[in-house]
């Protein structure tokens, strides 16, 4: 592989490789504003000119003041090259860090800031905002100008879910770049030109595609917004933990922006991966966080004259064992869930398989979406894949569970998760069975027809596995503590197996992940984050 | 790097100690015996009788919080949690919302929705103030938080932080910035609708 | 044990308790006052009563009450990891020694209740004549009771420290133990140049010689200094209050006391006050002697140069009236030794825990020491 110098460095590239994305690549970063690794090159904030070595410089004749002379005095420097689209040749040597590429470094930044409000207080970038970085580490002078700045629009609402700042705005047009090029929905675009330059909608449009929250995080700063992070909380209160997506099958890597104060999720904003989701997420996917903490069950429920009553959680513990000890053991059917993790499933299904000794197993999954072609799949179900290989067998569907109810082959059921193709009416039959226990994180229809409900952790609050529908098992950290005395749905799992005098040995996770059927590894992330 | 510290040169008599002993017992039995066997007058004595007779504070006192008023009598306060990041005690618990899309300060400006100080929990450091963008949070009032037998009087809301007036009785501040919905702002550089 | 000794000893108890109890609440009033007057304030003055219109404030010796009263209603708060038995025994265990030190104070010469109206003289003590020293117990170790007991008093600063559960307490104990300890042998080395003088460990044979002759600080002046010195450090009072340390270990020993377990801390240190005080007196300052006071009466009568002078200005006083005025003289001289105490602690600012210690072991015991061969030497050279 050739390589070049970059500030003495050694850079491997591949032909055809601009310097900016083989740095990026070895983890260096060139300061850039309008660069971004997944878009194409647009090279007009002039934030990443480099100084190109050469034995031929092209000089540019300058005046330079001379405080000696008290005059300006004709100069020569050379000319600097934008990183972004200056492609690496082989022995080439770069220097980000010269004396020239400094003052540029620092011109530029203080151009872009020439006319910034400079509203950090009310401005929900702040903290993570490039402005603010790149001050620190190129500029760190204070502002000249005296005059008023120039005032644009504030406020726009671009759609359901943006809203645009135009004071802010450096004009990198990284955002009509991404809707044009990867959603190929050309729904934003600049007009006018100098102080009047600003991002404007198509005519008679809405920035509402499926797509329109990732223009926040393209963003460089703070100029698109997300009307649902907008003023929730500061980013310096937040920690960041890795994780997937559950949103579909695609396993979109991600990141869980939580305050550990409250152990509140905030936001989830994508993870490069250029084997999954490169450095993208959908709406969906992104908005998926409210239901970490809307509609939660947190109690144990029994089912008492007919109604669904809160109770403590071993006291609902103790009733479900009780109850599927009337219950002979052949009969019960296990409903696994393409919405929780492959540990969960594999416990469950281990419970089925070798304590109760059936192979009555089935799977609850959500019904399927409007996939596209970009990110989103066709199946909602984050782990479908997973949840097959962890059962170690076919599985049949609700509606066959449905049936053998209704014929007496089942007569009780162990349910994992909220979520299933079927609405409350269709799985009414199912309140035939003589006990019902869900495992449940949240409200649904199987949580409501069930006997007894067991509440279980959501997956950012348990580490766990997803299998996507190219087969790549992607693990997940945990990053939030669940509701006191709610656990994981495979530890609640050994929990009533152990209440029915069942034992199951698993001490923690790995001692699972080793039982395990063998998963696809996933694919490591290459590159630096943007 | 180390500091030079100059220790002070003592004389023999000094460092013997008991002469200096002595002779601050001579200055405490001086005044021992006068104040006991003489009259005093008022000017002799430098005890404060509070609450009764009030000391005059520096004006850099920092006194119970308020919150200061834009003309319009809103908060000068956008609700940008600086404050509470710089705070130590971890006692200020804001919530931010956001103005009316009719209102004219829309877009620009966030306010309190919920601006609480747990004045108990506080320990009037000042760093607030310090860290305040917008001169919203002041400790100028020059007064003590009020004495309670009820821990819930000390939690101050966002209306009793704007009814402390400051110690010169005003309740408004200057604001550095022109702002959509304040007289002074321009208007945008481009008239235009979006 | 006949109804006499029974009797008196009983009426000497109660004497010496209600010196100490009356004493410990003044102290509390003679601290502020005192402190109050020596810096131009204007001292306690708040807590007042109301009769018939008039608010009655007493100087300031109201407060006193006020406090006790605070104290044994407020809550007592011990730490929930805290060793509850040690923790109650504590301040027990540093009350109770400085009380019991006072059992071997003489605080008058011995009393013939028949004799009570008469002109005293040996001659009159006959055999069958029942007196009573006044002083609770005649020890024949003497002063190594009071060592021996008010050593123990540490014990409780270290116990304290010690079950708190609380590492501002520990250091406290820590530093109130190697504090005591320390100063425990020069207090005890400081005094061996006076039993040499003294030739004896009895308190009352102490107060007896110097009556005969002169008063402990002229023949001791080495040793009442230091013994003055260790005595003061022995009380855990400014200037040797590191085992409290407001400004470096919150409040030491007892931070994590607080109702009236505090206030037997409070109450023992003036107690503490006292009963040094008490000692003072009685090794260098003649206990209940008064000048030109014998058993007969005043005789102002004086030798000097060879001549004697005044040699007819003598009153004759009964029995009753001696005693009442060496028990009266004992009690002043008692005040002023306080008096001079609070003096010197509200005039010093704190050591530091090694200059304290420095002091102790570099300084006074080395000092003790030297006074020991120098009383040697002068009483070879006046035997010989």
């Amino acid at each position: 592989m050739p390589t070049f110098k970059l500030n003495d460095k050694e850079i491997p590239f591949e032909p055809g490789e601009t310097i900016i994305r083989a740095a990026w690549k070895q983890g260096i970063e060139i300061p850039h504003y309008c660069w971004h690794p997944g878009l194409s090159v647009a090279a007009n904030c002039r934030m990443c000119l480099v100084e190109v070595k050469s034995q031929r410089p092209m000089m540019l004749p300058i005046l330079k003041w001379d405080a000696e002379k008290q005059d300006y005095v004709e100069d020569t420097k050379p000319k600097l090259a934008p990183a972004c689209q200056q492609a690496a040749a082989e022995g080439m040597e770069v220097s980000s860090t010269s004396d020239q590429v400094k003052q540029a470094q620092a011109s530029v930044q203080e151009f872009l800031l020439l006319n910034h409000p400079v509203d950090c207080p009310i401005c929900d970038q702040a903290g993570e905002c490039k402005l603010q970085d790149y001050w620190l580490d190129h500029q760190k002078t204070l502002k000249r100008k005296q005059t008023e700045p120039v005032h644009k629009v504030k406020g726009v609402r671009f759609g359901p879910t943006i809203v645009y700042d135009g004071e802010r705005c450096v004009m990198c047009t990284r955002c009509i770049r991404f809707n044009d090029e990867i959603v190929g929905d050309p729904v934003l675009d600049m007009r006018e030109r100098g102080n009047t330059n600003e991002i404007v909608l198509s005519p008679g449009r809405q920035l509402d595609h499926k797509y329109s929250l990732m223009n926040e995080h393209v963003c460089p700063v703070g100029a698109l917004t997300s009307r649902d992070f907008r003023f929730k909380a500061r980013v310096w209160f937040l920690k960041a933990q890795t994780s997937v997506c559950s949103g579909c099958a695609t396993g979109c890597n991600m990141f869980v922006d939580y305050d550990p104060r409250d152990q509140h999720v905030y936001r989830l904003r994508p993870r490069d991966n250029e084997a999954v989701n490169k450095h993208w997420m959908c709406d969906d996917g992104m908005l998926s966080y409210h239901r970490y903490h809307q509609e939660r069950i947190v109690t144990g429920r029994v089912r008492t004259n007919g109604h669904l009553a809160d109770v403590k959680i071993d006291v609902a513990m103790r009733e479900a064992a009780a109850l599927l000890a009337t219950v002979e053991k052949s009969k019960i059917g296990v409903v696994l869930s393409a919405q929780h993790s492959s540990e969960d499933n594999f416990v469950l299904a281990k419970l089925a398989r070798e304590k109760f000794g059936t192979d009555k197993l089935y799977l609850a999954a959500l019904p399927g979406w409007d996939g596209d072609k970009i990110l989103r799949h066709n199946d909602n179900n984050p782990n479908r894949a997973g949840a097959t290989l962890a059962a170690g067998g076919p599985l049949r569907t609700v509606k066959d569970l449905l049936a053998d109810v209704a014929s007496g082959a089942v007569e009780g059921v162990i349910a994992l998760g909220w979520a299933s193709a079927e609405d409350a009416v269709a799985l009414a039959p199912l309140s035939r069975a003589k006990v019902v226990v869900s495992l449940s994180s949240n409200e649904g229809a199987l949580p409501n027809t069930a006997t007894v409900v067991l509440p279980v952790a959501v997956h950012v609050e348990m580490s766990g596995t997803f299998v996507n529908a190219k087969g790549m098992a992607q693990p997940f950290k945990k990053a939030i503590q669940a509701p006191p005395g709610v656990k994981s749905a495979w530890e609640t799992t050994l929990d009533l197996a152990r209440a029915m005098g069942l034992g199951i040995d698993f001490a923690k996770l790995d001692d699972v992940r080793r039982a395990m059927p063998a998963n696809t590894p996933a694919a490591s992330n290459p590159g630096a984050p943007v | 790097m180390g500091k030079l510290v100059n220790k002070p040169k003592y004389t023999m008599m000094e460092r013997a100690y008991l002469p200096e002993i002595a002779r601050g017992l001579g200055v405490s039995m001086r005044h021992f015996f006068k104040n006991t066997f003489s009259r005093r007058s008022k000017s002799e004595i430098v005890t404060v009788n509070y609450p009764e007779e009030k000391r005059i504070y520096p004006d850099r006192f920092r006194g119970v919080h308020r919150l200061t008023h834009r003309d319009d009598g809103s908060p000068r306060c956008v609700a940008c949690l600086c404050c509470s990041t710089a705070c130590p005690a971890q006692c200020i618990h804001i919530e931010p919302a956001e103005y009316d899309t009719s209102d004219p300060r829309y877009g620009y400006e966030r306010f309190p929705k919920v601006f609480v100080i747990d004045e108990l929990r506080c320990i009037f450091c000042g760093y607030c103030v310090e860290a305040c963008p917008c001169d919203a949070i002041r400790m100028d009032t020059g007064v003590h938080v009020p004495p309670s037998t009820d821990r819930a009087h000390f939690i101050f809301d966002k209306e009793v932080l704007m009814s402390i007036p400051g110690a010169d009785g005003t309740y408004e501040s200057e604001n550095p910035r022109h702002e959509p919905g304040d007289p002074s702002h321009p208007g945008l550089t481009r008239n235009h609708g979006h | 044990m006949d109804s006499f000794l029974l009797l008196s000893t009983a009426a000497k108890i109660g004497f010496a308790l209600a010196i100490i109890f009356s004493f410990a609440p003044v102290l509390i009033w003679a601290e502020r006052r005192q402190s109050a007057m020596m810096q131009d304030r204007v001292g306690p003055v708040r807590a007042n009563i109301k009769l018939f219109g008039i608010n009655i404030t007493l100087f300031g010796l109201l407060h006193p009450l006020a406090d006790a009263l605070k104290l044994i209603f407020k809550e007592d708060f011990v730490p929930p990891k805290a060793d509850k038995f040690l923790h109650a025994l504590a301040p027990i265990i540093s009350l109770v020694p400085a009380i019991s030190v006072f059992a071997v104070i003489p605080f008058g010469d011995v009393f013939y209740p028949e004799l009570w109206n008469q002109h005293f003289s040996m001659d009159l003590v006959g055999p069958a004549t029942r007196g009573t020293p006044l002083q609770i117990a005649s020890l024949n170790v003497g002063i190594l009771f009071i060592f021996g007991i008010a050593g123990t008093g540490v014990v409780g600063a270290a116990i304290a420290g010690y079950s708190s559960n609380n590492k501002y307490s520990l250091l406290g104990g820590i530093r109130a133990a190697g504090q005591m300890v320390s100063y425990e042998v020069t207090l005890g080395m400081s005094l061996v140049g006076c039993f040499m003088v003294y030739d004896s460990l009895l308190l009352e044979d102490m107060v007896h010689w110097q009556m005969a002759h002169m008063w402990g600080v002229m023949a001791q002046p080495i040793a009442f200094f230091v013994f003055f010195t260790a005595a003061i450090a022995e009380t855990k009072r400014i200037p040797f209050d590191v085992p409290e340390g407001e400004s470096e270990i919150v409040g030491g020993y007892f931070t994590e006391y607080s109702g009236m377990k505090f206030g037997m801390f409070f109450m023992g240190e003036f107690v503490e006050v006292v009963t040094s005080s008490a000692i003072l007196i009685t090794l260098f300052f003649g206990g209940y002697h008064m000048p030109f006071l014998n058993a007969g009466g005043w005789d102002f009568s004086f030798q000097a140069f060879g001549h004697v002078y005044l040699e007819n200005a003598q009153i004759a006083l009964q029995h009753w009236g001696v005693t009442l005025i060496e028990v009266v003289t004992w009690v002043l001289k008692l005040s002023l030794m306080i008096w001079f105490q609070l003096m010197i602690r509200w005039s010093l600012p704190r050591f530091r825990y090694d200059q304290i210690m420095a002091l102790c072991w570099k300084v006074l015991l080395p000092l003790s020491l030297l006074n020991i061969l120098i009383t040697g030497l002068v009483i070879i050279w006046n035997n010989s």
